[in-house]
């Protein structure tokens, strides 16, 4: 047992969770004080001293049940088939083996100790058999899905299958050939027969479990690598799903970078005034030095998003990651525009995100189905909202700047920027087509601090990363 | 101290508290590895409640300390009482006049003072918080630090030191060392991610929204007057709210408190225009609410278009005559 926790935490490391050398200490003290005996008890000791992060504990529970129950849940499984095949009831076929191996003593076949542990229904043994032939075939090595015909193969070879096959064909025509041949007898000949593609599916399915084993993470790894290289353009329902787990994350990120740049500055300066009136209850002698807070600086965002039909798809899931925002964060004011503009924080605080969102673009808050006039926009924004901007504030534009031809009204970004902290612009075009046709890319941009293109999730991060950081 | 997992979850019964076994399993091991429990989890799953429960269990008294950013030493460990000192030296003016009478000189009536100092440093002066009480505790008890994740990282390093020896050192007085190391329960909600080596020396438990069975036997125990049916109903509209993607799902104090309401109300059975009214008391957000009553209406039908086919096309018969 001491060897197989040792290699069921090597194998929880290779999935990418951190075990230590004290915390497999820890699980052979916890294994020795609840026992070995039940199943549940071994899984909780071994989750409470091997798996520290909430996140761990899915991956965990796969590799348990790979790990732990792999041979013996293989072996019932590959029983189970074979009483089906066979059309009988798990009595009737219990007495069948057993008659089977009265049968073959009495006719005095010797067995190898292969098809005595397959013929007899010894689990243990054939687990045991199964894992020294792993061992010599070195199935351990496995990597990927496509290596699994040929580990299969070798291990079969370990095993010695083909000797098996001939054995098992001589027991059967034991059997079967001499003659009169009862109905029991034909049944045990197909039932020999039967034994050998089992131990063949059985070994296919203990390939396939190692496979699984090493790749729990590398699926995630990679799932989650090709979501993050995919343009928003072209999103189905199901990778939105995926993508808001990704900004959740991401938003975490977000959180903890800000957590850190608040403790570095939470020191103050020496405050004369509180430290006197905190030492007047020892008669003015200073026993307690008083700094005075530091104000937090809550990020203020100010979100400008453009719903129009050019940018449809981007702006979807901007909204999504302005929903995330305005979640984690007090101050965070959304408003999305095309011609007219209008403001969504209330919408998106009072419903769930897709309902949030479904409303923004439907027309529910402005109308979405005029041309796209960014100037216009700008200039009620200037008109009705500018006072929200203060020198905390962020001020974010999401949109491709394409104006229709209509007047820019860069002068309103030009005063945003003045009042703002910074100002950083999305957009989820190519760069290279900024300021062709009816872009108007080129006279936003001197007015903005920060210009990104922004069409994925790689992308979004880097934004990120530059907005909490400066 | 418990004898097996049996035992911590008959124990945990009897201070009305439903466990399961891998919750019973991890507090078993934590009384007899002597290790501490970090229990993370979503809000209202009764992570303080077990560190209670646990005290009660034992028969041990419970010492609690709440975190909260900011949290340092001298609210953690111990602080010396200034004002009581100085209120003393003012009464004792006049000792301290005797003390240094005839005394040669600045230097010597300095030495006689030092050589009096342990009369004010000593734990007469001295203001125990929680880590100081847990550790000085003439009886067993259990310590629970309430959501650790809320504290700096700073006092996370320092609580470290303390949960690995259970001694601290007071400079004036020396070493105080625990004659019984407390059962320490520390809650997260995971506001922040906790430093590996914290977590590694704690055992790691995880109490998630408990399965149907489980709510069904807490409601069952904490509020005794309420209707097998009512109970029933409650739990499964309360599990099928929490597959709903909501701001704020239903904890299980909400779900009691909702049963609590409707006992009160004398209902025995859920319908949806009394779900409507009451929804209130588990969802927080108007938003939440909303989803949840269309999801609940949906519910509450199926469940009567399951329970009662046969007794409806009666009725409809008897109105067609």
């Amino acid at each position: 047992m001491d060897a197989k926790i040792i290699e069921f935490a090597s194998l929880l490391r290779e999935n990418g969770i951190r075990v230590s050398l004290s915390e497999s200490m820890d699980t052979f003290r916890a294994l020795a004080i609840v026992g070995l005996g039940r199943r549940e008890a071994v899984r909780a000791a071994l989750r409470a001293t091997l798996v520290k992060r909430a996140v761990d504990l899915p991956t965990f529970d796969i590799l348990f049940e790979l790990y732990f129950s792999g041979v013996g849940e293989i072996v019932k499984e590959a029983e189970a088939a074979s009483m089906d095949a066979l059309g009988t009831t798990p009595a009737e076929y219990q007495q069948l083996l057993e008659e089977l191996e009265r049968l073959l003593r009495e006719r005095g076949i010797e067995l190898s100790e292969l098809a005595r542990a397959l013929l007899s229904g010894d689990t243990g043994g054939l687990e045991r058999l199964l894992r020294e032939a792993a061992g010599r075939a070195g199935v351990a090595r496995i990597e990927r899905t496509y290596q699994e015909g040929r580990y299969a193969e070798a291990m079969q070879e370990a095993m010695g299958t083909g000797d098996l096959a001939r054995e098992l064909e001589g027991i059967g025509q034991a059997l079967a050939g001499e003659g009169e041949g009862t109905l029991r007898e034909r049944q045990m000949a197909r039932l020999v027969e039967r034994k050998l593609r089992e131990l063949q599916e059985l070994i296919r399915r203990y390939v396939r479990g190692e496979v699984e084993k090493h790749d729990v993470s590398q699926r995630q790894a990679a799932r989650m690598q090709t979501l993050a290289e995919k343009s928003f353009y072209y999103l189905s329902e199901d990778e939105i799903r995926r993508m808001k787990e990704a900004v959740t994350r991401l938003a975490e990120r977000l959180k903890n970078a800000l957590a850190m740049r608040r403790r570095s500055a939470k020191r103050g300066k020496f405050d004369v005034k509180d430290t006197l009136r905190k030492n007047l209850q020892y008669g003015g002698v200073p026993f307690k030095i008083r700094f005075d807070a530091r104000r937090r600086v809550k990020p203020q965002v100010l979100v400008l998003c453009d719903v129009s039909d050019s940018v449809r798809n981007v702006s979807r899931f901007m909204l999504q990651f302005v929903y995330s925002l305005q979640d984690l964060y007090s101050k965070v004011r959304s408003f999305i525009f095309v011609s007219e503009i209008g403001e969504i924080t209330r919408l998106f605080e009072e419903n769930d995100i897709h309902q949030a969102i479904d409303q923004a673009i439907r027309g529910n808050v402005i109308n979405v189905y005029a041309h796209s006039d960014f100037g216009r926009a700008f200039r009620e924004f200037h008109r009705n909202h500018l006072a929200a901007v203060t020198r905390h504030t962020t001020v974010i534009i999401l949109g491709d700047a394409r104006n229709n031809y209509n007047l820019p009204h860069e002068w309103v970004l030009r005063e945003i920027r003045q009042r703002a902290k910074q100002l950083i612009w999305l957009n989820p075009e190519n760069r290279v087509t900024w300021g062709f046709g009816d872009s108007e890319m080129d006279r936003y941009l001197p007015y903005c601090d920060v210009v990104e293109e922004c069409r994925n999730l790689n992308q979004l991060y880097r934004v990120v990363d530059r907005m909490v950081l400066t | 101290m418990f004898e097996s997992i049996e035992d911590v979850i008959e124990r945990f019964g009897g201070q009305s508290y439903v466990c399961s076994r891998g919750i019973a399993t991890v507090v078993y091991l934590a009384a007899h590895l002597r290790k501490p429990i970090l229990v993370e989890g979503p809000a209202g799953v009764g992570k303080t409640e077990l560190a209670k429960v646990l005290a009660g269990a034992l028969g041990h008294e419970l010492i609690r300390l709440q975190c909260y950013e900011g949290l340092d030493e001298a609210k953690a460990l111990y602080e010396w009482e200034y004002a009581k000192q100085l209120l003393y030296t003012q009464i004792l003016k006049e000792k301290i006049g005797e003390v240094l009478e005839g005394a040669q000189g600045l230097r010597e009536a300095v030495d006689r003072i030092a050589q009096q100092d342990d009369v004010f440093f000593s734990e007469r002066f001295i203001v125990p918080r929680p880590l100081l009480r847990a550790i000085s505790s003439s009886a067993p008890c259990v310590l629970l630090i309430d959501e650790i994740d809320k504290s700096d990282t700073e006092f996370e390093a320092f609580l470290l030191e303390v949960l690995s020896d259970f001694q601290v050192s007071v400079p004036e007085l020396g070493t105080l060392k625990a004659r019984h190391v407390p059962l320490v329960v520390l809650t997260s909600n995971n506001a922040r991610e906790m430093s590996d080596a914290l977590k590694r020396r704690c055992l790691h438990l995880y109490i998630d929204f408990p399965d149907r069975e489980q709510e069904r036997a807490i409601v069952a125990l904490k509020v005794p007057g309420v209707g097998a049916r009512l109970a029933d109903e409650v739990v499964d509209a309360v599990q099928a709210i929490r597959k709903l993607d909501l701001k704020k799902l239903p904890s299980i104090s909400e779900t009691l408190d909702w049963t609590k309401a409707l006992t009160l109300l004398n209902v025995e059975s859920l319908d949806s225009a009394l779900v409507h009214d009451t929804l209130s008391a588990i969802l927080k957000y108007e938003g939440d609410i909303r989803r949840a009553q269309q999801e609940l209406k949906e519910h509450v039908a199926r469940v009567r278009a399951r329970e009662a086919p046969a007794p409806a096309a009666v009725s409809n018969k008897d109105v067609l005559h």
